[in-house]
């Protein structure tokens, strides 16, 4: 199977600027987040994937189809939801996501049957036939949601879609999000200021700084490889509390004044720690317990590729 | 499937052709148009003069009905050329009116809100979408101009004796092809104004200034140059001089061609200049996504 991106020195320059820069890289998970901050060209990608703006130089494939020379074929592939408004104010929910589905090619009655299952799927069955142009923003998200996955794509394209949405309204479009991922073989490509966001729902993630890549990781080897890091403030024995932690398979270090960091192996659980320092008789005062976040690994990301931490 | 099955599902059914899937942008653009009553107004008026041109014919070839209303028919009111040229004149004058209206309420729409990159983001061309919008104004314009032009040339060639319609077979050619030219041009200048400026009535008035204004400018210089090469700029008027030559016309019907000395092919280059700026201006309009310079 094609990997889902394929970035081979792609490089976009629009009104004399070089917006991405010799971007290269392959992203092969199913669910992949765009991470990066204001002006990184997480846009302009989504554009050029597209086919609205020409890459100056390299190319970029994706499900295996150059988005130049196939630029038609890539986007019966694909379901876009915007990140700005679009939406025509005059017509229906549902005759709105019809006549998208009609221009994807499906037939006007297997469009209305679609447009309709679609729009009670994203929450607004009982909204679908008032205009578009009297939703809420909660509401235009999800039409827009509904809009992209009518017509069944391959890759589902989303660029920030929980902007402007409230806590509840957020929590939702990223349970359909997760759903639609699980429920059939579908891609997804999620651009997000919102680390939490791209967390919940992606595998891998292509961070971008100033048009580069920063860096492309696979969020669950990340996951698993820092499942339990431990935080830990002590207070007397702490070498050979240490040991002892160290017998069990755990990493230990040491920085002194009762404080150690401890990466705990698959098999220990945070009550066998308590349990040997209840042995040792060493009192834990504080204990954190973290994952190495997406968070770690974007501002990683942002220090190695030659700068402070940035603007998200 | 049902709709109370809440749960997203591929779908992997029949789909339509990709050759004619602008006309769903057309079939969609017509179906909002005849939602609006003053749409459907102007669209009646304008097929008005059509049923006073039909009773003309119906006058002039009913012996019985000259009789009773005692009308006088001697020679003034044959049915010939000067007949059809003033009914495409006056029906493309009116088209031009309705033009102005039905083409920002066509675009618009889609702009306002940001429509556009999600026709785009679909395996649909700009050309596609400027094909589909140009189907609908031409269908809705040739409904009002040369097929109505046809009816009344059959319901005179039914209507009159003594091989009528093969001595002026001919006709049919100016009525088809002028119009269509005529309603070609129409459709990329409102459609390149409508691109350009996204409000509606703003649009519609623009429309207006964009045949009226290079008219006014063109009379001016004629006046001050005392030349007529000005005219070039009144589009209303290079449409007569074609559809006046098409007609194998020797003088307008209602006073002489003001301005016989313009070459016909000086009346064609401007009308295909003027297309193409339209082409042009919407090529650089019609975009996904605006790139800012600087």
């Amino acid at each position: 199977m094609a990997p889902t991106i394929e970035l081979d020195g792609l490089e976009v320059q629009l009104g004399g600027r070089t917006i991405l820069r010799n971007l290269t890289g392959v992203l092969n998970s199913r669910a992949i987040g765009l991470l990066g901050p204001n002006g990184a060209g997480k846009s302009t990608l989504i554009n050029t994937l597209l086919g609205f703006h020409r890459p100056s130089k390299g190319s970029v494939r994706v499900l295996g189809l150059d988005s130049r020379r196939d630029g038609k074929a890539l986007r019966a592939l694909v379901g876009y939801m915007p990140e700005t408004d679009a939406f025509i104010a005059k017509m229906s929910g549902v005759r709105f996501v019809r006549y998208m589905a009609e221009l994807s090619g499906l037939p006007p009655d297997q469009a209305m049957e679609r447009a309709h299952e679609a729009f009670v799927y994203v929450g607004l069955g009982e909204a679908r036939y008032r205009l578009v142009g009297t939703y809420s923003l909660g509401m235009k998200q999800l039409a827009k949601l509904a809009q992209a996955i009518a017509h069944g794509p391959k890759l589902l394209i989303l660029d920030e879609p929980t902007n402007g949405l409230d806590p509840p309204g957020r929590k939702r479009l990223l349970e359909l999000v997760c759903e639609i991922r699980e429920a059939s073989d579908i891609c997804l490509l999620l651009s997000s200021h919102l680390l939490r966001d791209v967390e919940e729902t992606c595998d891998q993630v292509l961070i971008l700084r100033d048009g580069r890549i920063a860096s492309i990781c696979d969020l669950a080897e990340e996951r698993r490889g820092h499942r339990k890091f431990l935080e830990i403030e002590t207070c007397g024995a702490e070498p050979a509390f240490a040991a002892a932690l160290q017998s069990l398979g755990c990493e230990c270090a040491l920085f002194g004044n009762g404080r150690m960091k401890v990466v705990l192996p698959d098999a220990v659980e945070i009550r066998d720690v308590y349990k040997v320092a209840a042995e040792r008789g060493v009192q834990i005062r504080r204990m954190n317990h973290r994952r190495d976040s997406l968070e770690d690994i974007f501002l990683n990301a942002m220090e190695q590729s030659g700068g402070t931490s940035g603007r998200i | 499937m049902a709709v109370y099955k809440r749960r997203y599902n591929p779908y992997d059914g029949p789909l339509t052709p990709q050759q004619s899937r602008f006309l769903v942008l057309t079939r969609y653009a017509l179906a909002e148009l005849f939602r609006s009553r003053v749409f459907v107004l102007l669209f009646v008026l304008a097929l008005v003069p059509i049923l006073f041109f039909a009773i003309y014919i119906f006058l002039v070839n009913s012996n019985a009905v000259q009789l009773v209303v005692q009308l006088r028919v001697a020679g003034g009111l044959a049915i010939e050329s000067e007949f059809f040229f003033t009914l495409i004149m006056i029906q493309t004058q009116l088209a031009f009116l309705l033009s102005c209206w039905v083409c920002p309420t066509l675009v618009a729409g889609d702009l306002v809100n940001g429509a556009l990159p999600l026709f785009l983001s679909r395996p649909f061309s700009r050309p596609e979408y400027v094909l589909g919008k140009c189907a609908a104004i031409a269908l809705l314009l040739s409904v009002v101009t040369w097929v109505p032009g046809l009816i009344l040339f059959c319901l005179q060639a039914g209507l009159a004796q003594g091989g009528w319609i093969w001595s002026h077979l001919w006709m049919v050619v100016p009525i088809v092809c002028c119009s269509a030219v005529w309603i070609l041009m129409l459709s990329l200048i409102s459609l390149a104004v409508s691109t350009w400026v996204k409000l509606r009535i703003v649009a519609t008035g623009v429309i207006f200034c964009a045949f009226l204004v290079p008219a006014g400018l063109g009379a001016i210089f004629n006046t001050i140059m005392n030349t007529y090469w000005g005219s070039l700029l009144n589009f209303s008027e290079l449409f007569r001089l074609i559809l006046f030559r098409g007609f194998r016309l020797e003088s307008g019907f209602g006073g002489p061609v003001r301005f016989e000395q313009i070459p016909l092919f000086a009346a064609w280059i401007m009308m295909i200049l003027v297309c193409l700026s339209s082409l042009y201006i919407l090529n650089a309009r019609l975009r996904a996504r605006e790139v800012v310079r600087g």
